[in-house]
Parts: structure tokens; C-alpha cells; sequence
């Protein structure tokens, strides 16, 4: 019988994979993690709302994203914790005093060594810093170099692309039918019309499908999940 | 169908051979009948989201048409979970943990899944599996099902008050969203879990219904993770990479 590996508070990986679907984090201190993503724990560990309080000022210095603060939390403590999300493929990434934007829906749990900020692109928040953070993907993560375009749905972050914007690819859209299939969607559209375009030095993050993860809705263009 | 007979002579020669995959089953109680020892279902994995059970005249006790395929002869009829007799149909009633059952008995080898999850097996050597009804695949046909009543937890998650439990000596499939995690619990090391990520555990553990509500909590800004089980004592408890849709929403 092939049996399962079992796990226990001392021989969980630290910092590192469990299975592609798990990450365990040894924690000594802070954490900041999305609410809902923590699946177990060991040790002794608080888990406090982003407000007003006495981590006032931990969120002041590395917490810029109030459209968020009501899906974040702290862990505080020392243990061993457990990260899955819907059993999506989940990857931990060091920044080495580099920046890093992700799908907000994508971010799992970050050290407090790093500054999240909401990015400028709506739905995306950026870290800024030096640390690890832990982000889940739909397969796992590819990575690319611009100059590139990438379907919206596929895209999980970036880091370091200057010019991150739309493209769109407009000759099916000439004259009066391709006019009438812009505004009706009569006629057929290929559904791939639309990208996001990159350009300069940077890396491209996608997933290897375009199945989305949830977030929360802060105006965020380029279709939601279907 | 084009060759029934190879799957049962292997399942023979396993059971023949005291190999390593059967030695912690052999040990049988002296009152089984004969024609019980050494007729015990084979289950193996079949990638990670197949079971394959190899049968010799023996049964397994399987989640309702969870069967994808078979080799050689089986029969198939449907039971319910919940314990056995008139007890266990009135506990069915009263605790709502249905199971819909069938038995399946034959010779051959019988396929299971469910909806493309993952299956993990979990060894049985008299000891106690709670597990959610709906995370149960398959159990050898040896072992006995109940139900018992699991207080607060149950209904955080969304499953009621009462899990499923399954004693005795030999082999159950549980399914999980994902890789299942199997954690073990010591008196040195209590475990929290996640209520929504909470299948399955075995051995001697005691559980509470953990709430971090604090008096932020109450007057809207909650921990989010207020809600948790403790586990302690001795034991293992497996959890999934994922998160049921609870009651209380997305804890």
C-alpha cells in the first residue's frame, strides 16, 4: 500500500512545499495572510482583523491596501501553519528588494519584510521589498519575458515590467459588420481579442489555464472569472 | 471482460505471498469464518483519482454508484449507512449523516471514483475513522459504519451534527479536494484546523469547537480565522488543500 506521508509539528517542511497544493510556513512572529487560507496549525498562533489596535503600526508599515483590509489578517505566534487554497497549485517567491504585482485573488500570505500596496492596474496588489510571499495559480506558474501579450484570464503577476497595458486587436472590427459584431457580439468573436500587453526588462507570471481566482470586486477590468 | 481470470489469480498470489502490503491485515481474529481469512478486498490506487479494488468473493461497502468499472463478476445492491437494523435506521432518521451505500461482491476488480478527487487510502487495525459521509469512498466489507455525534463542529462545517465512523481491521478510500495532508497529533503537539478543511482522523483524539471570536470580532472586524477544531491527544487527522463552503461563509 503506497500509504500517505505523515506529518507531524516537527517534520512539516519550513518555509516550503508540502505538496503542490500546501505550503507550510514556520512561523516565528508576523505574518499577514488572506482570510480563509490557512487550513491548519501547530504551535500557539493569534489570528487579529486588520484595524485600529496595537498592530497599528506593523499594518502602517507594510499594509497600504485598505480595499483589502477586510480580507487580510495577521498570524502572530510561533508555530507551524498550513496554506491551501481550493486546492490550486501554490508557490512560495522570494523578493530581493524587487517588486512583485499579482492578481489579488492569487495572493495567499506574505512576511511583514514586505509592502503591499494596491496597484495602480485595479485587482492587482503590488509587493514591494525584501521576503516571501505565497501565491496560489490554476496549474502551475510559467514565466515569461516581454515583450509579450497575454490573455487576461492567464495572467497571474509580473515583476518589474514598466508598462504593463491593453491591447487590442482591432481589424476584425472594421467596417459595418465587424461594427455590429463589436456591439452585438453577433458574428463570433474568438474571445481572444483582448490582451495585456508587456514591454521592457521584467518577468511575466501566467497560469496554465484561464480558470480565475475569486477576489473581491474593487473595479477591476478585464472580465471575471468564468 | 476480454480476461476476468488474471486480476483474481493476482489477487490469490498476494495473499498467498505474506508480502509486505497485506502483513498488517493477516493477523485476523481466529473467529472469522474460514472462508473469510485471506479473502480480504485488495484496494490499490490507480493513479491518484481511481481505486481499484481486487476481489475474491468477498464485499466492500462503497459510496452509491461512486463504481466506474469492473472486471469479472459483481453483484451490486444498495444499503444505507448509518449502522446496521432498526437502530440504525432510526439513527439515519434522527442524525440526517446519510450515506447512501451500495455493497458490491464479487470476484474481479471493481474501479471507484467520484467526481475526479483525490483518494487516499487509510489502513484500519481496530482502530476508529471518523470521516465525513461525504468524503467516504469505499471501506472493506469487514469493517463497521456508524454514526456519531460530533456537537458544534459538524455544523460549522456545514455537515451537520454527525459524522460517519468506520472501526475495525482493514482498508477505507477517503476522498479530498487535492493532495490530502495527513497531520499528526500528539499530547505534546495539539492541531487547529480549518473546520472547511477538516475530512477525516483516526486514533485517540478529543475535539473542540475552538472560536477566536473576540470583541472585535463582535462589533465587525473579525480574525477571520476565528473559527477552528482542536485536536489533542494521540492520532492523525487529515485535512485537505481546500475549503468546504461552511455556514458561516467563508471562514
Amino acid at each position: 500500500m503506497n500509504g500517505p506521508v505523515i506529518h507531524d509539528a516537527h517534520t512539516l517542511p519550513a518555509d516550503d512545499n508540502i505538496n503542490p497544493y500546501a505550503f507550510s510556513v514556520d512561523l516565528d512572529g508576523q505574518w499577514f495572510l488572506q482570510k480563509g487560507k490557512m487550513v491548519a496549525y501547530y504551535g500557539k498562533i493569534d489570528f487579529q482583523g486588520i484595524g485600529l489596535g496595537r498592530l497599528d503600526r506593523l499594518i502602517a508599515g507594510s499594509f497600504h491596501s485598505p480595499l483589502h483590509a477586510a480580507d487580510w489578517v495577521v498570524a502572530e505566534g510561533r508555530g507551524k501553519m498550513v496554506l491551501a487554497d481550493r486546492a490550486f497549485d501554490v508557490n512560495s517567491y522570494d523578493l530581493d528588494d524587487g517588486n512583485l504585482t499579482v492578481r489579488s485573488g492569487n495572493l495567499l500570505a506574505f512576511e511583514p519584510s514586505l509592502a503591499l500596496k494596491q496597484s495602480i492596474v485595479p485587482g492587482f496588489l503590488t509587493l514591494i521589498g525584501t521576503g516571501k510571499f505565497v501565491a496560489a495559480s490554476n496549474g502551475p506558474v510559467v514565466f515569461m519575458e516581454p515583450p509579450l501579450r497575454v490573455d487576461p484570464q492567464a495572467l497571474v503577476g509580473w515583476a518589474d515590467c514598466p508598462s504593463p497595458c491593453h491591447h487590442y486587436d482591432h481589424a476584425y472590427l472594421r467596417g459595418i459588420v465587424g461594427g455590429v459584431r463589436a456591439h452585438t457580439g453577433l458574428g463570433g468573436t474568438s474571445g481572444e481579442e483582448h490582451q495585456f500587453e508587456f514591454v521592457g526588462a521584467g518577468t511575466v507570471l501566467l497560469q496554465s489555464t484561464e480558470r480565475m481566482m475569486d477576489a473581491i470586486a474593487v473595479g477591476e477590468t478585464g472580465g471575471t472569472g468564468s | 471482460m476480454h480476461k476476468p481470470l488474471p486480476p483474481i489469480v493476482a489477487a490469490a498470489a498476494a495473499i498467498t505471498v505474506p508480502g509486505a502490503p497485506i502483513a498488517p491485515i493477516a493477523p485476523c481474529p481466529s473467529a472469522w469464518g474460514t472462508d473469510n481469512v485471506g479473502s480480504v478486498a485488495q484496494f490499490r490506487l490507480q493513479g491518484s483519482k481511481v481505486l481499484a479494488v481486487d476481489m475474491s468473493g468477498d464485499t466492500v461497502k462503497a459510496k452509491n454508484g461512486a463504481m466506474v468499472a469492473y472486471e469479472g463478476e459483481m453483484t451490486f445492491k444498495k444499503k444505507s449507512g448509518g449502522g446496521e437494523g432498526l437502530r440504525g435506521m432510526v439513527t439515519r432518521r434522527l442524525t440526517g449523516e446519510q450515506m447512501a451505500v451500495m455493497e458490491v461482491k464479487g470476484h474481479g476488480t471493481c474501479y471507484f471514483a467520484d467526481r475526479a478527487s483525490e483518494i487516499n487510502l487509510v489502513s484500519l487495525h481496530g482502530e476508529k475513522l471518523h470521516v465525513e459521509a461525504e468524503n467516504l469512498l469505499c471501506t472493506d466489507g469487514a469493517l463497521r459504519t456508524g454514526t456519531t455525534f460530533t456537537g458544534l463542529r459538524g455544523s460549522a462545517q456545514g455537515n451537520g451534527l454527525f459524522t460517519t465512523t468506520v472501526e475495525g481491521t482493514g482498508q477505507a478510500a477517503i476522498l479530498s479536494d487535492g493532495t490530502a495532508i495527513v497531520l499528526r497529533v500528539t499530547p505534546q503537539t495539539p492541531l487547529q484546523v480549518d473546520p472547511g478543511a477538516y475530512i477525516a482522523h483516526t486514533g485517540n483524539l478529543q475535539q473542540h469547537f475552538q472560536s477566536g471570536v473576540t470583541f472585535r470580532a463582535l462589533i465587525g472586524e473579525s480574525g477571520g480565522e476565528s473559527f477552528q477544531i482542536r485536536f489533542e491527544g494521540d492520532g492523525l487527522v487529515y485535512v485537505q488543500p481546500s475549503e468546504r463552503n461552511t455556514v458561516g461563509g467563508d471562514l
